[in-house]
């Protein structure tokens, strides 16, 4: 095992790795900060956000309208002092981008233009074209190579933190290309490793996206809060699960059943006109629209293709102009993977999982209950997404809050003392020893067996909408995964160069724990809030029991234990969270 | 159009290395069904989950955007989920890692000298003075904006070098994508550090290491076409030897 | 950033596949190849010239005998084949022309329609020429 030293481990190379990456060596250029990462940065699945980014920037918005809208968007799970620090600072990290070189799509006169997402009072997104997580990655990328002091870590999986005495002490990481294993000692650690989406069969998410930072912090006591809000994304290309942006939406394109009919306004966000209107019809919250879809399948009114039923997102009325400036990736993706030209034909689109709105529990400052641990962007909870995270969020989390990470982390190991070495190593080395018995497995099941019954059984029970019976199923189903996963699963390879089987089997293994957490937290939930919708005796918000948040625990074997931890309400007390109704009409800019 | 998912059985034959038994690569073949709306990557996935686990490739994002599952299908270099097995149906397929590339594993190349290469260019703005944040965004038009657009759709995935024959002959070679995006911050209206890459512009191992074959712009998935980037910077290196460019003030920060 | 070079002891060995015969892979290499071979042709009927400007300097008699060599069967062929790759290089000439001009707002394929017209236009005016404008 070879050992390096540093100051900060950061693990993920995503959005929020890089600038929390960037912020704790600005914050202090003498730290030795590490960023590790299993794929080379630019390929993190950042890369693939389309949308857009938030931040207040035109004159008839304000922050109180973006703490407004994330809060009711979230049906009042919020954190109010994170959504406040929020919004306070997303405009700032969209200008810092922009002076880093991100291309931010622009009106005629040059300055910054934004467009409406689904659930917000004034357009707030800023965008590049529909390729705004791309641009953002690349530029994070790009700009961190002003900093040759940050050392990165390229291809090296991350399988388990290290702590001594309450304290985070590094991660022990296999080097990918050779299979050679590392610990690396760090005074702090910043998780950055994205969410789940992986754990369901139809996604939106890269095969990246396999929540192994929440897993390793589980492990190691850390709780996973409101891990039972799963948003599911409304327009998803049936099969694949590839994501057909909000933008489309956001830049006035509809969505019709079978009959052609605009069937969002019977769903509690119509009436139709005027239109475009903000937070109504097509410009309503992902939630609402994912359920409306639900309940059109069951009333027969969706189309039926190969990969299950589809609505049709229809922009066609934009004209090719706009569409090609302004959804140029939707439009390469359409033809190239549902072959269909959005110019002269509607998308045929589903719901898919999309992103996981709980994460690692943190205070707004990004800290763990694990001294040394702090975490950002989708492995996270800091607090800001509630049961139903805002569109366009979560670009803004990303730097809002790595930045955040980074600057604590940079402040937190000053006084950090050095640590005894000689636990840190036996730690490491029993963490090596369980990895490598995975890699000697030859006989058992397939990962793919065991990964495909685990989507199929998330999206059974933790879909859109979900009841008593259908989570118990999943829980159950889900011990059963865990006990076949123990009991030894067959790898092909057991070659030490880039052994890819290997880390989806040690992913497989976290995957499963997050599933666990996800079933049961959403089974005890026993109310309906944002993306957790029960069909049984409990189809309403309950304040009074459950105006709080879930917190899994890991409980041995057993499955996870559930408490609950209140929510920060400072300035906006719980209402009904209603959408569409009467409203002016907007110009789409 | 729908899309037929009748399944037929395709012939997929991949290169094979293991660095710990092998001395050199050898091919392995695989008998994939598949139906119309399946990418190679598909394929790839089907072999790797039920027939041969430990057959290596990178992928992650599965919509051309990520820039991981570069391979050379036929011998043409390409991205394995954004090309279908319908369109060599009913041939069969030969996969191998990206051209002018070491080998790590079977399809799994070594991108190390491009991320060297890409940190060479200094690929971000560079400035004279930096803007403080409260004095907000630089303003910039839609035609300020298209002058070095194209070149930022770059998304790394290296097909471009695995086009180039001067890259394979001379790795020394600053190569397509990286000289692309060189171009791409030289022509941004906000940056002002022509200067500080003028050295590797220059070089003969910077555009003039290219003679212009453009098979890279080619086989871009993105359509950044690095060959007019390269090829338009040979005319502004001359000019930077005459001192025109000093002349018309082109130079930026002193 | 910078990368870590790993020190790892189990280092990987990688395996670099050779560039021999790379040309002959691809048919957009050999096209490349023909391209760049072309040129050779081209310095060949250059040499031809200069071979007859200085045979002109010693002479009628031996302008004549140049001019007599050029009708043997061997250049013949030569001037045949020679035409055909002139040809093949101003149109490849023209193809690349739009990547080493400027960014410009112009449609590539008009840089290179318009470049092979004009070289069109240029060689039927000179053909014409030569045949009636000649003694």
């Amino acid at each position: 095992m070879e050992v390096i030293k540093v100051d900060i481990v950061v693990v993920g190379g995503g959005g929020a790795g890089l600038r929390a990456a960037i912020a704790a060596h600005v914050a202090d250029p003498q730290l030795k900060v590490a960023l590790v990462s299993k794929v080379v940065p630019m390929r993190s699945h950042t890369v693939a956000a389309e949308g857009g980014s938030a931040g207040v920037i035109r004159s008839d918005d304000s922050l109180a309208n973006h703490f407004d809208d994330t809060v009711s968007g979230g049906d009042w799970l919020c954190d109010q002092d994170a959504v406040q620090y929020f919004v306070e600072h997303c405009t700032a990290e969209m200008v810092q981008l922009e002076h880093w070189g991100c291309p931010w799509s622009r009106k005629d006169d040059g300055s910054i233009n934004v467009r409406f997402f689904g659930g917000m009072k004034v357009q707030r997104t800023w965008f590049a074209a529909d390729k705004t997580g791309f641009h953002i990655l690349h530029t994070l990328f790009q700009t961190s190579l002003k900093y040759p002091a940050i050392q990165r870590f390229d291809e090296f999986f991350v399988v388990d933190l290290v702590v001594e005495d309450g304290r985070v002490r590094g991660v022990l990481a296999i080097e990918i290309a050779t299979g050679a294993r590392f610990l690396l000692e760090s005074k702090a650690v910043i998780l950055c490793t994205g969410g789940a989406g992986r754990v369901y069969r139809q996604n939106t998410n890269a095969g990246i996206v396999t929540g192994d930072g929440m897993g390793m912090a589980y492990r190691h006591g850390v709780a996973l809060r409101d891990m039972e809000f799963v948003q599911y994304h409304p327009t998803a290309l049936a099969g694949s699960g590839i994501l057909i942006t909000e933008g489309c939406r956001g830049e006035g394109g509809i969505l019709t059943n079978k009959h052609g009919y605009r069937y969002l306004q019977d769903y509690g966000l119509g009436p139709l006109d005027p239109w475009p209107r903000p937070k109504a019809m097509e410009l309503g919250p992902r939630d609402r629209l994912s359920q409306a879809f639900w309940h059109e399948e069951q009333k027969g009114n969706t189309i039926g293709s190969p990969h299950g039923h589809v609505v049709h997102l229809d922009l066609r009325h934009l004209g090719a102009k706009k569409i090609h400036e302004r959804l140029p990736l939707i439009t390469e993706v359409a033809k190239t993977f549902a072959g269909i030209n959005p110019v002269t034909h509607p998308i045929p689109v589903r719901p898919a999982a999309h992103y996981t709105m709980g994460g690692i529990a943190s205070n707004r400052h990004t800290e763990t209950s694990l001294a040394g641990l702090y975490v950002a962007g989708e492995c996270s909870s800091v607090g800001i997404h509630g049961a139903n995270r805002l569109g366009s969020n979560s670009l803004a989390e990303i730097v809002v809050f790595g930045k955040v990470a980074g600057e604590r982390a940079a402040a937190y190991v000053r006084d950090v003392p050095e640590a005894g070495s000689r636990t840190i190593r036996q730690q490491a080395e029993a963490a090596e020893q369980r990895v490598l018995e995975l890699m000697g497995g030859d006989r058992g099941e397939r990962i793919a067996t065991l990964r495909n019954e685990m989507g199929d059984s998330m999206e059974a029970g933790i879909g859109i909408f979900r009841s008593a019976s259908g989570m118990q199923a999943t829980c159950d189903k889900l011990a059963q995964l865990r006990e076949r996963y123990h009991a030894g699963i067959r790898l092909d390879d057991h070659s030490l160069s880039f052994n890819t089987e290997w880390l989806t089997a040690i992913e497989l293994g976290s995957m499963l724990e997050v599933a666990e957490a996800v079933a049961h937290s959403a089974l005890q939930r026993k109310e309906s809030r944002g993306a957790h919708v029960r069909l049984d005796d409990y189809q309403t918000r309950d304040d009074e029991n459950f105006l709080k948040h879930s917190l899994a625990t890991r409980n041995g074997d057993d499955p996870p234990h559930i408490g609950y931890a209140p929510v920060a309400i400072t300035t906006s007390p719980p209402k009904t969270r209603s959408y569409g109704g009467a409203g002016q009409q907007v110009v789409l800019t | 159009m729908p899309i037929d998912t009748t399944t037929r059985t395709i012939e997929i034959e991949c290169l094979r290395y293991d660095p710990q038994t092998d001395t050199e690569p050898h091919f392995s073949s695989y008998q994939v069904p598949f139906s119309d709306d399946m990418s190679v990557l598909e394929g790839l996935q089907y072999i790797k989950d039920q027939l041969d686990g430990s057959l290596t490739f990178r992928w992650s994002c599965r919509m051309a955007i990520c820039g991981s599952c570069g391979q050379e299908v036929n011998g043409v270099p390409v991205l394995s989920c954004h090309t279908f097995l319908r369109d060599y149906f009913p041939h069969k397929l030969r996969i191998e890692p990206l051209n002018n590339f070491p080998i790590i594993r079977d399809l799994v190349i070594d991108q190390n000298d491009f991320l060297d290469k890409l940190e060479s260019v200094k690929p971000y703005l560079v400035t004279k003075l930096e803007k403080p944040l409260a004095a907000g965004p630089h303003l910039q038009t839609p035609q300020q904006l298209n002058r070095y657009y194209a070149y930022s759709q770059c998304i790394n995935c290296l097909l471009c070098y695995a086009a180039c024959p001067q890259y394979g002959l001379n790795s020394d070679f600053t190569g397509p994508a990286a000289l692309a995006l060189l171009h791409r911050y030289n022509a941004d209206s906000r940056d002002q550090g022509w200067q500080v890459r003028a050295e590797v512009i220059n070089a003969d191992a910077g555009v003039w290491g290219c003679t212009l074959v453009g098979y890279c712009s080619e086989v871009c998935p993105k359509a950044v076409d690095p060959a007019h980037a390269i090829n338009q910077n040979k005319v502004n290196s001359a000019m930077d030897f005459f001192g025109v460019l000093k002349l018309m003030n082109k130079g930026g920060t002193e | 950033m910078s990368r870590y070079r790993s020190t790892a002891k189990t280092a990987a060995r990688t395996y670099m596949q050779p560039m021999a015969g790379w040309w002959t892979k691809n048919p957009y290499f050999v096209r490349y190849m023909v391209r760049e071979g072309s040129a050779l042709l081209l310095t060949a009927y250059a040499l031809v010239l200069l071979v007859g400007l200085w045979r002109l300097s010693q002479g009628a008699a031996a302008f004549d005998a140049w001019r007599a060599a050029l009708a043997s069967p061997l250049s013949v062929v030569f001037h045949a084949v020679g035409l055909v790759m002139v040809v093949y290089h101003s149109y490849t000439w023209f193809d690349v022309m739009p990547k080493t001009a400027p960014d410009q707002p112009i449609d590539p394929k008009l840089i290179t329609g318009g470049g092979i017209a004009a070289a069109v236009a240029v060689s039927v005016l000179i053909l014409a020429a030569l045949l009636w404008g000649a003694p």
